[in-house]
């Protein structure tokens, strides 16, 4: 495999800050048209990675290409293939949105202006408003818009969600799947499970600046430990879910049965409606749990 | 005016230019409706010659002729407030061109798009050298257009020469600043030492004439190549132009290397 395979490939890349922990030995294969979610709490070091690849900060060991182009010589052709979301957008706030659009693109040799409004459209961004009057979430549309809008072929987006309403992230998870239907790459980071899900086709984990696993999402979501809670209108034995396969931490109190699922709940749904239910309630898992449940089925294999 | 970088970056600074160019129109005027007042009282140079020459030396330069509009100028506006408040200028755009930038947190949007950092560093360079031009030519302007009212006699093409001359020197210390935002990132620390270096290079060459120790390093000092040949009196002296303009070569040359070799700040 050479780099022209892949959109985006990193060999052992490496960044280093003295004392402070930076990225360690990335190894990263994407393929053309995959929408890969790069997953890790704040400060695991997404957004060194991604800086390395813009060529912002330079890689202590280590290479990467992006489109088939070596990013330290050819950092300006890739720059020209690439629309980035920064995970701290900062933009000129003194311009309007349309002022601001209209330098970027200048700086890219032109847009598709129609393109440009048909995208505010979607978002109900307000083009004329001064940026600095703008909240949170509109700021942060204005940088999908200039990310999206001379439709690149790869799209990096740091925490693109951040700050968006529920409404606005359906309609970045549409664009997300029209830029992935029109062969595009995206690569985006998140610290939120259920969005990766969402979107992703595949998922790379990183730890304290580690890559610790790429895995498909079906894989993954396998995997996934949820934390359910069910509310029976009787009392029920414990001992009943604990033989169950997957299921784990099983605790009865006050006819509330909670436990921890891995994989499939199939079997514990069709259990617990023998009984009267009253409520079911699934938590979301942390980053924590789903670093758990990796590292448990890992003592699992090895045991 | 948002086609690229240079005219992006005059467009920041359109109040700014307002501001600056209304001041130093405000004081050209002043200044030079004020002349008649000492070219009437001959006595005002046997005043002057009264304070030592310490004194004088520190704010207005070697003092000859003040009752004449050359030296009459030269000892109020070109020896000390008029580079004073170009360099002031400079070094706030030089310092704020990239280091501010990156201190906002735009540097990273920007450089995403395809630009060399090398360009980057360039076009804000131009559009530094821009507005200073422009602050030069409305100082001489408002300079020339009062001297004319007041039936000054002064010589245009002079009087350009001595402007011109103090945006050379705003110019190396304003690529000073630059070089030191495009080294260090750090807008303040890139203010700081273009100021310290402008106070001591003015004082330097201020000072130099008076002590012996310290005249053989008279040369040392920008604000040298900038003033002692009197170009108001003499016209622009060739090779000291061409020294300030080889300095902000170098400084501009400091700020591209440094720039290109080193991580962005988040």
């Amino acid at each position: 495999m050479t780099d022209n395979d892949f959109v985006i490939r990193t060999e052992g890349l490496t960044k280093l800050y003295g004392k402070q922990r930076g990225i360690l030995d990335i190894n990263l294969d994407i393929e053309r048209g995959e929408v890969f979610g790069y997953l890790g709490p704040n400060g695991a070091g997404k957004t060194t990675t991604i800086r390395t690849l813009l060529h912002f900060i330079f890689p202590s060991r280590g290479r990467a290409s992006i489109l088939g182009l070596d990013i330290a010589r050819k950092s300006l052709e890739t720059r020209r293939r690439i629309g980035y979301l920064p995970g701290e957008l900062e933009v000129y706030s003194n311009l309007t949105g349309a002022e601001l659009l209209e330098f970027l693109s200048h700086l890219r040799g032109g847009v598709d202006w129609q393109y440009v409004q048909e995208l505010a459209g979607r978002f109900d961004y307000d083009l004329s408003q001064r940026i600095k009057t703008l909240s949170h979430g509109n700021r942060q549309k204005v940088g999908l818009i200039q990310a999206f809008m001379n439709k690149p072929e790869l799209l990096i987006l740091d925490e693109p969600t951040i700050g968006l309403d529920p409404l606005m992230q359906q309609e970045f998870y549409r664009l997300i799947g029209e830029a992935k239907a029109e062969g595009r790459t995206v690569f985006l980071s998140s610290h939120i499970m259920p969005e990766v899900e969402r979107v992703c086709d595949r998922v790379g984990i990183i730890r304290e600046g580690r890559l610790i696993a790429v895995e498909d999402i079906d894989v993954l979501k396998e995997r996934a430990i949820r934390r359910l809670e069910i509310h029976f209108a009787g009392s029920v034995s414990p001992e009943q879910f604990g033989n169950i396969a997957g299921v784990r931490d099983v605790q009865v109190q006050d006819n509330i049965l909670t436990c921890t699922v891995a994989g499939e709940i199939d079997t514990l749904i069709k259990t617990a409606a023998q009984y009267h239910v009253v409520n079911l309630i699934s938590h979301e898992p942390s980053m924590e749990e789903i670093f758990l449940a990796y590292y448990n089925q890992e003592d699992d294999r090895a045991a | 005016m948002l086609r690229n970088i240079i005219l992006k970056t005059l467009r920041d600074r359109r109040r700014s230019l307002l501001f600056w160019g209304l001041g130093l129109v405000a004081l050209a005027v002043i200044m030079v409706s004020f002349f008649p007042v000492i070219r009437d009282a001959p006595f005002i140079s046997d005043y002057l010659e009264s304070f030592p020459e310490e004194f004088l030396a520190l704010f207005a330069g070697e003092v000859t002729d003040y009752t004449s509009p050359e030296g009459y100028l030269n000892g109020e506006l070109f020896f000390l407030m008029y580079p004073l408040l170009m360099l002031i200028f400079s070094i706030g755009f030089g310092s704020g061109a990239i280091a501010g930038e990156e201190e906002r947190g735009t540097l990273d949007l920007l450089l995403s798009n395809p630009l060399k950092r090398w360009h980057l560093v360039l076009d804000k360079f131009i559009a530094m050298l821009i507005c200073t031009l422009l602050l030069t030519f409305v100082f001489w302007a408002a300079l020339a257009a009062g001297g004319a009212i007041i039936d000054m006699g002064l010589n245009l093409a002079r009087l350009a020469a001595v402007c011109f001359s103090g945006f050379l020197l705003a110019i190396t210390f304003g690529s000073i600043a630059l070089a030191v935002g495009c080294a260090r990132g750090k807008h303040g620390l890139s203010i700081g030492v273009g100021g310290a270096l402008g106070v001591y290079a003015y004082m330097l060459n201020a000072l130099a004439p008076l002590i012996a120790w310290l005249k053989p390093f008279q040369v040392a000092s920008p604000f040298y190549y900038y003033i002692d040949a009197n170009p108001l009196k003499n016209g622009l002296d060739p090779v000291h132009a061409a020294i300030l303009i080889g300095l902000t070569v170098i400084f501009l040359g400091i700020a591209i290397i440094t720039f290109e070799r080193r991580d962005l700040a988040v």
